[in-house]
């Protein structure tokens, strides 16, 4: 490359922004929103390099490598491959889009949200772009207390609950996987090998299957709990349903994404042979939790907490793709997760503007709003297909990538799946219906005179996920092809990989 | 010329004593509107220890018959001593002197303290050990009554001094049994003289110094005077109680487990093992139900005993040198990122103690983020360290002694640190939510505002956080400081 540090740019670009913040008043709002939205641009505007990605290329371009804390070998290595580049790119436009619409509903503490934000870009997009597992975990952890203040202080009411469960649960899960790192780098280390927790040196040591397995299951935890996948998945549905809508934005749009990424990139290149080996049980989870998420979607009478455990639902997807082992099932998980991000994210930012407007969100209070807020209606509409997974739209083209990718692994799971593709439809119109097409309920009528279409800051936030959502649901190609070939090479990975003592469970 | 050699290379200790002598002479002759300047003082005079720790690096030798030795560890532990010294100089006046505590006869017990910690860390033979852990202790003991006016500070000090000179006496009948054992005192020779042999007389001399030394340490179950102690003390002092002794304490128990007892480790490794999970569990578990900040943090602080404590057995524990010597790094870097965390933390509580009839409860930390966002900021980032979120100075600590656990195949003590790890990050968290998201008092604490302590802890965020990104800064100078020992 040009020799530019690209990646440290986008990561640190933020904490310019927190910097600069620091001096500003308190009280001057606009002029704290105006820089952390332009600090987010420029991030943004800096990501967009990524898209030149060679996808015939080495498997991490833009490499960064410095030596850190040399007595222990860590380094700070960035580098970003065709799974981790779209997920660069999608960080930044959903922040960008989430600082963005926060203008409004964002009145107090301002100074401090903003921080809040910008430090949450900076662990999410270290953790996609660290080459280094210490590297990684640092930015892991750093990623996680922003969002536990900015839940826990602009939340809803039950906000200190909602965000103390959050964190314990991720931390519990993450301070295990650090006995897992410090484990791998010590079993390669002694060995006879340098001391180093460098990504590419570490995975496809042969570990000893014991540590795999035991690493496996820490590894497991750490990210199935972020995921979260089925039973694991608890703190979700408080957390959306009190975190700010620019919160859940990020949370179900980014945050969610770090645990899928966190298996495609360290479980299974890195523990190939209990990947494998517990691929069974994990499938079986993720079924449940497809299955799980979408029955209790379809009962929610809050939209948030419906959309919230959809992305239960979603994400379990993801996980099924990812354990088949199979071109179409990782190719359709990450696509998954790409979209889900930008589908959920839209969502939960439709959710918030009604919120707004009537500071409610039960699905019964609503109805008939399509004859009121006709436009705001046709882009929740939009969306609600999406999710769906519609022909056409995004959510599409990483589903049905699972699900075939589920199908050359066993009939009955896809058969499984494909039948909650159904209840998705029925959880997602049901509630569209509810919303906008019915007689309008006497709570809503109270409203009625005050409601408003959508302005044109939220036509502003929402134009880009608009965009991207018809367009990778019509034209996946140029994606799919940045992600086949880290998709092979997790393939390779496992291929023939298993552990002897447990052997494969099915 | 010898003489003078043998003076140079104890310097440190000689420039407190002179820091000693000159605080008493000026506090007798300065007139009462001029005592604040006792502080500043105290600090120049630290600084210049602080320097001739510096000159006497990489000395290397016994002196006196080999009854002190100047090796790199114990230069390190004075160094570190000497930090802690300089922070509790300077976050001390503004609380002491709203009490009417008199300055003078602080800053004159303070450097007592300072210098009985400072020949523990030189002690290369029991006598002069024993020597410098009473003169580090009984200081502490005066530190933690300071304030003669309030019953707590009396209950903290007496209990404190009866428990702590039970434990002295313990510790010093281990002693003895260790040299009519050896027929020594000195820790070199006793080390030769154990030979790796487990005897029945050697097993009761372990016992008793274990029980004596872990006193110290406020190791469970020997813990029962540190909350009562911590809460009673004047709070600033407090925070040098729950660090100083406890750089004391270990670089006393590193002379005598890691060094005179170091062939013997395989035995009593099996009980710092049990002390340690327990410290650690017991801690965090009441500290989760501590409504009092002073409490709790008092509680937290024998947690991180048992964390530091887990450090130690994974020295014993090492299959080789360079993994046992990584045991003593992490103990000696988690000393000296508790000592710097956890002062400052104590100095943000006892901020708001300005009203002297507030006790330190949660409560008023309600709202500090809307009150004094600065102080509040400062806090939140102790306590993510205190709890060990990256990139702070805890996390490093916390790793460093989970690599030596793992490293040394202790992986489930790793494990039970970790849980503990999470376990304490509800009670920490929690004065961050009160911060941050409750809204203040009706009535809140005054807060205390003073230039001295405002600067000590700016710069004791800026070491947690320095610290925690690039730990490398002071890995050359531990492992220097460890490898002395082997």
């Amino acid at each position: 490359m040009d020799g530019l540090p690209i990646l440290s740019l986008i990561v640190f670009t933020p904490v310019i922004g927190v910097l600069v913040l620091l001096f500003v008043p308190g009280h001057a709002h606009r002029l704290i929103r105006v820089i952390a939205l332009a600090t987010a641009l420029v991030s943004f505007g800096l990501s967009l390099t990524l898209l030149g990605f060679n996808t015939d290329g080495a498997e991490f371009q833009f490499r960064e490598d410095l030596a850190w804390i040399s007595a222990f070998g860590m380094r700070y290595t960035l580098g970003v491959d065709g799974i981790s580049a779209p997920l660069v790119l999608l960080t930044t436009l959903l922040s960008c889009v989430a600082i963005y619409y926060s203008w409004g509903p964002i009145q107090l503490r301002v100074k401090e949200y903003y921080a809040a934000m910008l430090l949450l870009m900076v662990g999410m997009l270290g953790v996609f772009v660290a080459l280094d597992l210490f590297l990684f975990y640092v930015f892991w952890e750093i990623s996680l207390f922003p969002m536990y203040l900015i839940i826990g202080i602009w939340g809803g009411p039950r906000r200190v609950y909602a965000t103390v469960k959050f964190v314990l649960y991720t931390l519990a899960g993450s301070l295990l996987m650090l006995v897992a790192i410090l484990a791998v780098a010590i079993a390669h280390a002694s060995a006879g090998n340098d001391f180093t927790f460098s990504y590419e040196t570490l995975r496809g040591f042969g570990y000893a299957d014991s540590l795999q397995a035991l690493a496996f299951v820490a590894f497991f935890l750490a990210f199935a709990i972020k995921v979260p996948m089925w039973p694991f998945h608890t703190w979700l549905p408080d957390a959306h349903v009190e975190a700010p809508t620019a919160g859940s934005i990020i949370l179900a749009g980014v945050l969610l994404k770090l645990g899928g990424y966190g298996f495609l990139r360290y479980n299974i290149p890195l523990l190939p042979d209990a990947s494998v080996s517990f691929a069974p049980i994990i499938i079986g989870l993720a079924v449940v939790a497809i299955i799980y998420g979408a029955m209790v979607a379809m009962v929610q009478p809050d939209m948030k907490k419906l959309v919230a455990y959809s992305s239960v639902s979603h994400m379990g997807f993801v996980m099924l793709g990812a354990f088949v082992f199979n071109e179409q099932g990782l190719q359709g998980a990450v696509y998954q997760m790409i979209s889900h991000g930008i589908t959920t994210g839209a969502l939960f930012l439709l959710v918030g503007v009604i919120y707004e407007q009537t500071h409610d969100r039960q699905i019964a209070h609503m109805g008939g709003l399509n004859a009121r807020v006709p436009r705001f209606a046709a882009v929740f509409g939009l969306f609600t297909f999406a999710s769906i997974g519609l022909p056409g739209l995004s959510g599409f083209v990483g589903e049905f990538l699972v699900i075939l990718g589920a199908f050359r692994y066993n009939g009955f799971v896809a058969a499984a799946t494909m039948l909650v593709v159904i209840i998705s439809a029925v959880y997602m119109l049901w509630m569209f219906q509810r919303v906008f097409f019915t007689v309008p309920s006497d709570w809503m009528r109270r409203w009625w005179p005050a409601l408003r279409d959508l302005d044109r800051a939220e036509w502003t936030a929402l134009a880009p996920l608009i965009f991207l959502v018809v367009a990778l649901g019509v034209y996946p190609g140029p994606v799919l092809e940045m992600i086949a070939a880290p998709v092979d090479r997790i393939i390779e990975a496992v291929n023939g990989a298993g552990m002897t003592g447990l052997g494969p469970l099915w | 010329m010898d003489y003078v050699n043998d003076l140079v290379t104890i310097l440190p200790e000689l420039v407190l004593v002179g820091l000693l002598l000159t605080i008493i002479t000026a506090d007798l002759f300065m007139p009462r509107s001029a005592k604040w300047m006792l502080t500043p003082l105290t600090v120049i005079g630290l600084l210049i220890a602080g320097v001739a720790c510096v000159v006497v690096w990489d000395t290397n030798r016994a002196v006196y018959s080999g009854f002190y030795v100047v090796d790199d560890l114990s230069v390190f532990l004075k160094g570190a001593t000497i930090v802690t010294g300089i922070f509790t100089t300077l976050f001390a006046p503004a609380y002491l002197s709203v009490r009417r505590i008199p300055l003078g006869e602080f800053n004159l017990v303070l450097v007592s303290a300072l210098i009985g910690m400072c020949v523990l860390a030189s002690s290369s033979d029991l006598i002069t050990l024993f020597l410098g852990l009473e003169l580090m202790t009984m200081p502490s003991y005066v530190l933690t009554g300071l304030h003669k006016t309030d019953r707590y500070s009396n209950e903290g000090a007496l209990k404190y001094f009866l428990l702590g000179s039970f434990a002295s006496a313990i510790l010093l009948f281990g002693i003895s049994w260790t040299f009519g054992l050896t027929g020594t005192t000195n820790i070199g020779e006793i080390a030769t003289a154990v030979g790796g042999q487990m005897s029945g007389g050697l097993l009761v001399a372990i016992g008793f110094l274990t029980v004596g030394a872990t006193f110290k340490i406020a190791a469970v179950p020997f813990h029962y005077w540190t909350p009562d102690a911590y809460q009673g003390a004047p709070t600033p002092i407090t925070g040098f109680l729950s660090v100083g002794p406890k750089i004391g304490a270990f670089a006393l128990l590193i002379r005598i487990f890691a060094e005179a007892l170091a062939p013997l480790r395989a035995d009593w490794l099996s009980v710092f093992l049990v002390l340690a999970v327990l410290t650690m569990t017991l801690g965090n578990v009441v500290a989760l139900t501590q409504v009092n900040v002073k409490r709790m943090l008092a509680y937290s602080s024998i947690a991180h005993t048992g964390y530091i404590m887990a450090g130690l057995a994974a020295f014993a524990n090492a299959g080789d040198q360079r993994v046992a010597q990584q045991g003593i790094q992490s103990v000696l870097f988690y000393l000296l990122g508790y000592a710097v965390m956890n002062i400052a933390a104590f100095a943000v509580v006892a901020m708001l103690q300005r009203d002297t009839r507030r006790f330190g409860g949660l409560n008023s930390f309600s709202g500090l983020a809307s009150r004094a966002p600065g102080r509040a900021a400062a806090m939140g980032i102790l306590m993510l360290s205190l709890t060990g979120i990256p990139p702070t100075v805890g996390f490093f600590a916390k790793l460093y002694v989970l690599l030596a656990t793992v490293e040394a195949g202790l992986a489930w003590l790793a494990i039970i640190i970790v849980l503990n790890a999470a376990m304490a990050a509800f009670y920490y968290l929690r004065v961050i939510v009160y911060m941050y998201m409750r809204d203040p008092e009706d009535d809140p604490a005054p807060l205390e505002r003073s230039p001295a302590g405002s600067i000590a802890l700016v710069l004791a965020v800026v070491a947690v956080i320095a610290l925690g990104i690039f730990p490398g800064a002071i890995l050359g100078v531990l492992e220097v400081s460890a490898a002395s020992l082997f």
